[in-house]
Formats: structure tokens, C-alpha cells, sequence
């Protein structure tokens, strides 16, 4: 009776710790023996580590130490995804404010052209944190609304870090100071760029996708010459379009002042409304063709017409597909994006590679990260649209 | 009313309908039954046009179907298939309203028609009108289907395997509803099954389709006991032969004057059913009572078994 007892009291006690929870603990405390931000004397000069208890003042780096704790023990520890959010979310905040602090406390009053960066340390904790928060959201099944709030949220508090002046210090921002009006004309360029060329995608995939599924001896070619056009590099693909487009801003009246060019906007918009191509068509063709045979069948023998069978029946059940279709489309162009600044696309992948050019890591992120943030953020969203639309369609 | 002449569909070198000819007359149910393969289906999906007959014609009331708009032609004749079919965006008051809202009826009448409907359907409206179909039990998805193609009021309704996904309890009210439902309307019914037992039950007239043949067009009677060649006679099934036949006949007709001890037979229930009662409760006879209950006299094994054999 007692041995049983006791192998139940010791299951229990294994049981208890989360193994996911090891991993993130392993980050967070792998994370300390990392350099936490680096100082540089100036933007491109090599820079020295600084750990966590070297990189803050006292007070401040024993409130993060207490929070990571305390994260690291709600990870082994606890079941309810509330509380892993909740302390997640505190790690990824408590983080970002160190980051600030570390800039305040180690930038020297005398040279104004030191820089100081987070460090591995910093990513790596921040990764361990925020694979917490992403477990414990999945864990808690936030629908989509909630989902979305979420990401409002997140914004806002970024939003905000940025306006209070908190990162003022660190060398990213100070990168962003020296270009802010370049970074928003850039900015815009990226979402016409990558929104623009979804939206022609969206205008002519739709029509060819339906023409696709109306038409069985059309569907398999199309498919095929999309496919092709998915496999070329995206600087190959701008290569290739250099000289039609060239050719056509030389010899086509007008076209020139349309801002038509062999190089700039012109043919990266062009590479990828051609990439988003692919996914629109087959998400058309997909998603019609997953519509019930029964339920075409019964449309047609009630007597809808041809268009009123496609607008009324087929493009609203196919609609969860079709949102698919635009969400890899726009998450992907997103991305790619970033590479027409190599032909005078602009976008951000100016700063990434003028940071490249200028061995500035600061200015390689300036150019990264705002790509990823504006991806992640549109995945979130039409991930929600998606959900709601294909609610009631059992 | 429908005519069916020289109808005839061909897929590559395959006669999956081979000349049909066949009469159908206005407020009967005629079943069209037949194993897979039959062309059963597709004689039936020539009438609406869902596929066009190599040759021959459809008449519908006079009327060439092949030279009316396809849908136009489909809006005025009522389809239920298998599976229902239910758009799974729409409520269900949405779906029964489908072909009344093509139609261009004003939102009122096809409220009103909805709602009688649901009623006739047995399907309590406050509570299912704004469900959606994916809500439902099957049973009731296929009485939506049913309700959605008698919206209009067509004079001709056409069912393909209308009763095939429901289990065998549910089907049997079904097809009970069904036959009294058209008996109400006076419906002109086309229905399509592999089911002899469910042609018998509620077909006015069956047709037997084997391998794009018509083989036998004839009252259900006619059918059991005179099968026009031995396929007919396999789809009735020998052993099943006399009890179907039973189906056919009233405890009514059986009546003979006299007495019998324990519960009385309705004078409307089948000789089938009347046949199970005896046998089960080990009794010669039974009294029959009608509709008010009156006594009408008795029915027994023998008098049962006589008009079980096979007609002279």
C-alpha cells in the first residue's frame, strides 16, 4: 500500500516538470553565460562583449535576473498556459528594457561615436522567451479575435519602447536617427512593393485560377509554367527581366513615364507579382475543386446559372482557400521583398545592404527586422481572417 | 405528361442509355430502379438536362425540353439527390429558398413558403430555420433537400437515390412521409433506386433499367408477377417475391365475415403486416376493425396466403 503510495507520489513529482519547459530553461540560463550587449567605439569597429552582470546597473540586473527566474520556474513548474504566458511575456518585456538600460548604463558620456548593441545573449534569451509565450498561446486556443488583440498589443508595446526613448541608447535606433525620413519613404516602398504586387496577383490569379478549373486543358500547363517561374532564383528573375523591361521603357510610348525602367520598382514588382502567381492560382484551383461534387451537382439541377453557381456556391465555400493562397502569396513577398533593393527596388533591404556593404550590423538589422515583424503580423492576421471564414462550413 | 422518346446517351463506344421510350403520367410516383451502371441515373438527369441525350427527345407537357434555357428548364423541376446536396454556407431557411429567390418571388411569399414547408417537413421553425445544414441529423438534412426542390411547387419533382445515405429506420419514415406528402400535392414524381423493395413501396409505376435497357415498365403488381425476363425476376429476389407482393395489398381486401380472438388489424395495414402479426402471435385469424373502429369481420393466414401466390 505504501509503495504504491509512494510510486505515485514520485510519478507525480516527474511528471510535474514540463519537458519543453527543460529547453527554454536551458535557453534562458545559456543565455547568461553569453554576452548579454556589445560596445563599440564606433559604428564598425569590432566591439567587446559585456554580460548581463557587467551590461547593467545592480538594482536593474537583479530585477531581471528575479524575472528570468521566475520565468524559468513557471516553465518547469507550472501547467496552466495562462501563467507561462503571463511570465513569458514579462521575460520578453523585462528583456527589452534591459536592452535599453544596458544602452544608457555603457554608452560613454565623452564619445558620442560609440555604439552599443545587444548581443547573443540578448537573441538568445529573447528566442527562449518568446518560444515560451508561442507554446503557452497555442496551449491556451486563443481564437482569432483574441489572436489579433494580442498582436495589437505586442505593437503597441514596441510602439511605445520606441516612443518613451527606452532604446534610445542602443545602436539600432541610433542607425534609424540618422535615416528616420529614408527608413518611412523605404517602408512604403516595401508594402507597394510587396502589397501592390499581391494585388495584381490577386486580379489576374483569380480569373486565371477559375479559368483553370473551368477548363481541364488549361489547368495542367498553367500550373506547369507557374511552377517553372516559382523555381528561378529571385535575382535571377530580375536579371531576366532587366532587358524586356529596358527594352520596353526604349520603344513604347509612354511607358517610361509610367515608371517603367529596365531596373528600379518596375521589374521587381513585376518578379513578384510573378512568384505570387503560383499560389494564388493553385488556391483557386484548389479550393474550387475541394467544393463538393453533391453540392455543384445540386446547384446546377436547382438552376443557378454558370455565374451564379461560381459567385453564390463555389467562391464562398473555396474562400478559406483562397485566403491561403493570399496569406503564403503576401507572407512571401514580404520576404522577397527585401532583395529588390539589389536592383533599385528599394524597400528595406536598402539598409540590409548597405549594411552589408558597410560590415554596420546595426544597419543589417535595421533592414532585417522590420520584414520579419511586418511578415509575422500578416501572417497573424489572415491566419485569423481564415479561421473566421471557414467557420459554419462543416 | 413526361415523354421520353427514342432518349439515348452514348459515351465513347457505350450506350449508357439505349433508346427509352416511356409515358409518364401526371400525379404518379414512377420508380426507376436498376443496378449501378444501369444508365438509371443519367435517363433522369436528361429530363432536366444536367446531360444532354445523344438522341431522342424529352417532352415535358407537349414541350421539347431541348428547347427551353437549361436553367430556366431546372428552376421549374424540383431535384433532390443523394447526400442532399445542402449549400453548407446557407441556413437552412436559405437553402429551401433557393430556387424561389432565383425565381424573383417577393421576400415575403418565400418566407411564408418556407415556413409551410418546414411545417410539411416536420421541421419545427424557430428552431432549425437559422441553423446551418452541417447542424442537422441526416434524417433531417435529406428532408431539407426534399423541402428545397418542392419550393417552387414544381409540377415534376426528380430524386436521385433520394433515401441512400439515410439508415433503414429512418428511410422507411421517409418514404412513408414522402408518398404522403405527394399524395397531398399531387406531385409528379421521378425517382431513382437500386432498392426493389423501395420501388415497390412507392412506386405507381416501376421501370427496370438494365445495361441502358429498358426491360419492364409496369404497375408494381405487374412487375412481381409477371417479370418480363430473368433479370427483373433476380432484382425481385424469388424468395422475396410473395411477402413484396404483400406489401402491395390491404388487409382490407382480405376481409372475410366471421370472428377472431386477440388484437384487431387496421383494415388500411398491409398484408405484410398483417401476415407478421399472425405469425408472430401464433394465431389462425385476427379481427379487422376500420378507421373509426368498427368491426368489419376477420382476416386469416389462409385468406393472407391465397393472394401471396402467384396471380393466374
Amino acid at each position: 500500500m505504501t509503495t504504491l503510495a509512494n510510486a505515485e507520489t514520485s510519478r507525480a513529482a516527474t511528471s510535474r516538470i514540463d519537458r519543453f519547459g527543460v529547453v527554454i530553461a536551458a535557453f534562458l540560463i545559456g543565455a547568461l553565460a553569453l554576452p548579454f550587449a556589445t560596445l563599440r567605439a564606433t559604428r564598425i569597429a569590432s566591439g567587446t562583449g559585456l554580460r548581463l552582470f557587467d551590461a547593467l546597473p545592480a538594482t536593474t540586473m537583479v530585477a531581471v535576473l528575479a524575472v528570468l527566474a521566475a520565468t524559468i520556474g513557471a516553465a518547469l513548474a507550472s501547467r496552466r498556459p495562462a501563467v507561462r504566458l503571463a511570465l513569458g511575456a514579462l521575460a520578453l518585456a523585462a528583456l527589452a528594457l534591459a536592452a535599453g538600460a544596458a544602452g544608457a548604463h555603457l554608452m560613454p558620456d565623452d564619445n558620442p561615436y560609440a555604439r552599443v548593441a545587444p548581443a547573443s545573449g540578448f537573441w538568445v534569451a529573447l528566442f527562449g522567451a518568446a518560444m515560451l509565450v508561442t507554446d503557452a498561446s497555442v496551449r491556451l486556443k486563443l481564437g482569432p479575435a483574441g489572436r489579433i488583440v494580442a498582436l495589437v498589443i505586442t505593437a503597441t508595446l514596441i510602439v511605445g519602447l520606441f516612443a518613451s526613448g527606452a532604446w534610445s541608447h542602443l545602436s539600432i535606433v541610433a542607425e534609424y536617427r540618422n535615416r528616420a525620413d529614408v527608413f518611412w519613404r523605404e517602408t512604403i516602398n516595401h508594402i507597394i512593393l510587396a502589397a501592390g504586387s499581391l494585388a495584381a496577383a490577386i486580379a489576374v490569379g483569380l480569373p486565371l485560377g477559375i479559368l483553370a478549373y473551368e477548363i481541364k486543358a488549361v489547368r495542367d500547363p498553367l500550373i506547369n509554367v507557374l511552377n517553372v517561374v516559382q523555381t528561378i532564383p529571385s535575382m535571377a528573375l530580375f536579371g531576366i527581366l532587366i532587358a524586356p523591361l529596358g527594352w520596353i521603357a526604349m520603344n513604347v510610348p509612354g511607358a517610361h513615364a509610367l515608371g517603367i525602367r529596365g531596373i528600379g520598382m518596375a521589374p521587381a514588382f513585376l518578379a513578384l507579382f510573378l512568384y505570387s502567381l503560383l499560389p494564388m492560382v493553385a488556391n483557386t484551383v484548389v479550393g474550387l475543386n475541394g467544393v463538393s461534387r453533391a453540392v455543384v451537382d445540386a446547384a446546377r439541377g436547382m438552376g443557378l446559372t454558370g455565374r451564379q453557381r461560381l459567385f453564390q456556391v463555389e467562391m464562398p465555400l473555396a474562400l478559406p482557400v483562397l485566403l491561403t493562397g493570399i496569406r503564403i502569396a503576401l507572407v512571401q513577398n514580404i520576404g522577397l521583398a527585401t532583395v529588390a533593393a539589389l536592383i533599385g527596388g528599394g524597400g528595406f533591404g536598402v539598409f540590409l545592404f548597405q549594411g552589408l556593404g558597410q560590415t554596420a550590423t546595426d544597419l543589417i538589422l535595421l533592414g532585417a527586422l522590420p520584414p520579419v515583424a511586418l511578415a509575422f503580423a500578416a501572417a497573424v492576421v489572415l491566419d485569423a481572417i481564415i479561421e473566421i471564414s471557414g467557420r459554419g462550413k462543416a | 405528361m413526361i415523354e421520353l422518346s427514342h432518349l439515348t446517351k452514348v459515351y465513347g463506344d457505350t450506350a449508357v442509355v439505349n433508346d427509352v421510350n416511356m409515358e409518364i403520367e401526371a400525379g404518379t410516383i414512377t420508380v426507376i430502379v436498376g443496378t449501378s451502371g444501369s444508365g438509371k441515373s443519367t435517363l433522369l438527369r436528361m429530363v432536366n438536362r444536367l446531360v444532354e441525350p445523344t438522341e431522342g427527345r424529352v417532352f415535358l407537357e407537349g414541350n421539347d425540353v431541348s428547347t427551353m434555357p437549361p436553367h430556366e428548364l431546372r428552376r421549374s423541376i424540383g431535384y433532390a439527390i443523394q447526400n442532399h446536396g445542402l449549400f453548407p454556407h446557407w441556413t437552412v431557411a436559405r437553402n429551401i429558398a433557393t430556387v424561389p429567390m432565383l425565381l424573383g418571388w417577393d421576400r415575403r411569399k418565400v418566407d411564408a413558403r418556407v415556413e409551410e414547408l418546414m411545417e410539411l417537413f416536420q421541421l419545427d421553425h424557430a428552431q432549425f430555420a437559422n441553423r446551418y445544414p452541417h447542424e442537422l441529423s441526416g434524417g433531417q438534412q435529406q428532408r431539407v433537400g426534399v423541402a428545397r426542390a418542392m419550393a417552387a411547387k414544381p409540377a415534376l419533382l426528380l430524386m436521385d437515390e433520394p433515401f441512400g445515405a439515410l439508415d433503414p429506420i429512418i428511410r422507411s419514415k421517409a418514404q412513408t412521409d414522402l408518398k404522403a406528402i405527394q399524395r397531398r400535392t399531387g406531385t409528379t414524381i421521378l425517382l431513382v433506386t437500386h432498392d426493389m423493395a423501395e420501388a415497390v413501396h412507392l412506386g405507381d409505376r416501376i421501370a427496370v433499367m438494365d445495361g441502358g435497357l429498358l426491360k419492364q415498365y409496369a404497375p408494381a403488381a405487374d412487375i412481381l408477377a409477371r417479370p418480363a425476363d430473368a433479370f427483373v425476376d433476380d432484382l425481385i429476389g424469388s424468395a422475396d417475391r410473395p411477402f413484396r407482393y404483400l406489401t402491395l395489398g390491404r388487409v382490407r381486401a382480405a376481409v372475410e365475415p366471421g370472428v377472431a380472438e386477440g388484437a384487431p388489424l387496421a383494415a388500411d395495414a398491409s398484408l405484410y403486416e398483417g401476415l407478421g402479426e399472425l405469425l408472430w402471435s401464433g394465431r389462425d385469424a385476427a379481427p379487422v376493425i376500420d378507421d373509426a373502429g368498427a368491426p368489419l369481420g376477420r382476416v386469416s393466414l389462409v385468406g393472407i396466403a391465397e393472394r401471396a401466390a402467384r396471380p393466374k
